[in-house]
């Protein structure tokens, strides 16, 4: 364990049925009255946005801006962009609805807002920032993954150079995040599946890297028993509200554990993979974890082995010897990967998702520079990155 | 006094660390490759502490040099407390292990942090014996060439003057 260790979460959650139409009633009592409403086309297209303004607006609470432009893979300029819309429109407050995209996205408009700047290249780092404008700050997740609601970190875009950059402070945090299982109920299998698997990386990585803790361990390790018990589920029948929901806080959990811990080299790869091959970051997650867990074996044979009861349940791990657990832990998420791909077709390679072997030195060059790396357990320089591509192509 | 020492201890080693890196630049393809691909005018700071010594680098027409003062620097690390930096520069805790416990906060970009940490994991490997590298690194880089020859090559270049501020 280490010597010293930090935890933090503010986030207040309103988990479960009715969530969102105490929204109104929140924002009020964080000074929020003319709030802007940031989302997808996607989700405006579908009525998850709709379903979310109504239940604001019939607790008296109207959006005074609505932006619903924020594409898949956010970048810094759109972030600016909305941030300069805001100031225009007199908006005081924000609710995000989305995945990972749309609440990094507003994060990074949070953080734009609340230091009083115009460009959050210039105000990019690591636990750099003061507590300044307060800007109030709600999020309603429509995906069980990311865990973005609760984690102290927006990763957005640089069109510059396509890389994703990661802006880390606590001060990126919501005060408030919504856990409504109507939010995810129409999500196809295959994204329920491939979110469900971020998930898991989240909490696996953050369970097994070096700023582990043991309160990050414990949500880490309840996210994984969760996820083991409920997303082949979730993808077989999205209209089990028990299993929905049960993903939905089994994500925030895994959020709250690495937003506390960090993750590794699955994210640092991945975060790479999203930039120059644009694969989605859930399909990396998926494609890459049992890769990445046997590239880190050596170093983490305890740690793993720890897991093995959460992922396959305590009468397995317990019949499982002592000295095969490590590697029973990566087989079982692999093996999960593999269910799902029957489910729903998720993709378990990198040729799949169109990635060619000669992308690889690029995306090593990018990842050995992605600062999830540095608390991974094993270090990887590029050959070692090229490797773990070569296995997972 | 203690503070005093620790100060005095810090300023020491981040003199070392500069000239090993200018050194480096030349005995080890790693790091010379790392430098190289800086981008011109490329600079960091390192802050230790409240009223402590600081590092000021900055790569300019294939050189690294040593800055007394860095009006904007690219990238700068503050060291939250002198007790940190003291552990972290005197070989009781790495970077990695900096960065797992909080010790240090961050301006600019991440990627430029992670280009730092490399070569200060080689300047560590060198500088430092194997008993304390294999509790301070996550790996141990091979050395290209030993370290006495880096600590020599130092030597000279601190009684040539080769190290001095701008």
């Amino acid at each position: 364990m280490n010597a010293y260790f930090e935890f933090h979460n503010s986030v207040k959650l309103l988990c479960g049925e009715l969530s969102l139409e105490r929204i109104a009633i929140e924002l009020e009592h964080l000074g929020g009255r003319a709030p802007m409403l940031l989302s997808d086309a996607v989700l405006e297209k579908i009525g998850t946005l709709g379903i979310v303004r109504q239940a604001m607006e019939a607790e008296g609470c109207r959006a005074a801006c609505t932006y619903t432009d924020i594409p898949v893979d956010s970048s810094l300029r759109v972030v600016n962009e909305i941030a300069a819309l805001y100031r225009r429109s007199g908006c005081d407050s924000i609710v995000a609805v989305g995945g990972g995209s749309v609440i990094d996205t507003a994060k990074g408009v949070r953080l734009v807002l609340s230091q009083d700047t115009d460009d959050i290249l210039a105000i990019g780092g690591v636990e750099n920032l003061s507590w300044n404008r307060h800007v109030p700050f709600v999020v309603v997740p429509t995906t069980a993954g990311t865990g973005s609601e609760c984690t102290g970190v927006a990763v957005i875009r640089n069109e510059a150079n396509g890389v994703k950059m990661e802006f880390l402070s606590h001060y990126v945090q919501p005060e408030v995040a919504v856990i409504d299982p109507r939010m995810t109920a129409g999500l196809p299998p295959k994204a329920t599946a491939g979110t469900g698997m971020d998930a898991l990386c989240h909490a696996v990585e953050a369970c097994t890297c070096l700023q582990a803790n043991p309160l990050s361990q414990a949500y880490g390790t309840a996210a994984i028993r969760m996820i083991a018990e409920h997303l082949e589920l979730a993808t077989k029948d999205g209209s089990n509200r028990d299993a929905r929901f049960a993903m939905a806080l089994a994500s925030t959990m895994a959020g709250i554990a690495f937003s506390n811990s960090m993750v590794g080299a699955v994210h640092a790869i991945g975060h790479a993979l999203g930039g120059v091959c644009k694969v989605p970051h859930a399909v990396a997650m998926t494609i890459l974890l049992p890769h990445v867990m046997r590239f880190n074996l050596e170093k983490c044979r305890d740690s793993y082995a720890a897991l093995l009861p959460y992922l396959v349940g305590m009468e397995q791990a317990m019949v499982t010897p002592a000295e095969q657990r490590a590697q029973a832990s990566i087989d079982a998420v692999a093996a999960l990967a593999r269910r799902l791909k029957s489910i729903c077709g998720l993709p378990l390679t990198l040729q799949e998702v169109g990635v060619s072997r000669e992308d690889f030195e690029h995306v090593a060059q990018v990842a050995v520079n992605d600062g999830a790396l540095i608390v991974n357990p094993r270090a990887a320089d590029e050959q070692q990155i090229i490797g773990i591509l070569n296995a997972a192509f | 006094m203690k503070r005093l020492f620790q100060k005095f201890t810090i300023g020491v080693v981040l003199h070392v660390v500069y000239a090993a890196l200018v050194e480096l630049y030349r005995l080890d393809s790693r790091a010379r490759k790392e430098m190289d691909a800086l981008p011109e005018g490329m600079s960091y700071s390192i802050t230790t502490g409240h009223k402590a010594p600081v590092l000021n680098v900055q790569w300019q027409q294939g050189k690294l040099s040593s800055l007394v003062q860095l009006a904007e620097p690219v990238c700068s690390l503050r060291i939250k407390s002198l007790a940190h930096s003291f552990r972290l520069f005197t070989g009781q805790m790495g970077l990695a292990q900096a960065y797992a416990c909080h010790a240090f906060s961050m301006r600019g970009e991440i990627a430029d942090v992670m280009k730092l940490a490399r070569l200060v994991n080689l300047v560590e490997g060198y500088l430092f014996p194997p008993v304390i590298t294999r509790r301070i690194l996550v790996e141990i880089p091979p050395l290209q060439v030993s370290s006495l020859r880096v600590y020599a090559a130092i030597l000279c270049g601190f009684l040539s003057g080769r190290y001095k501020s701008l």
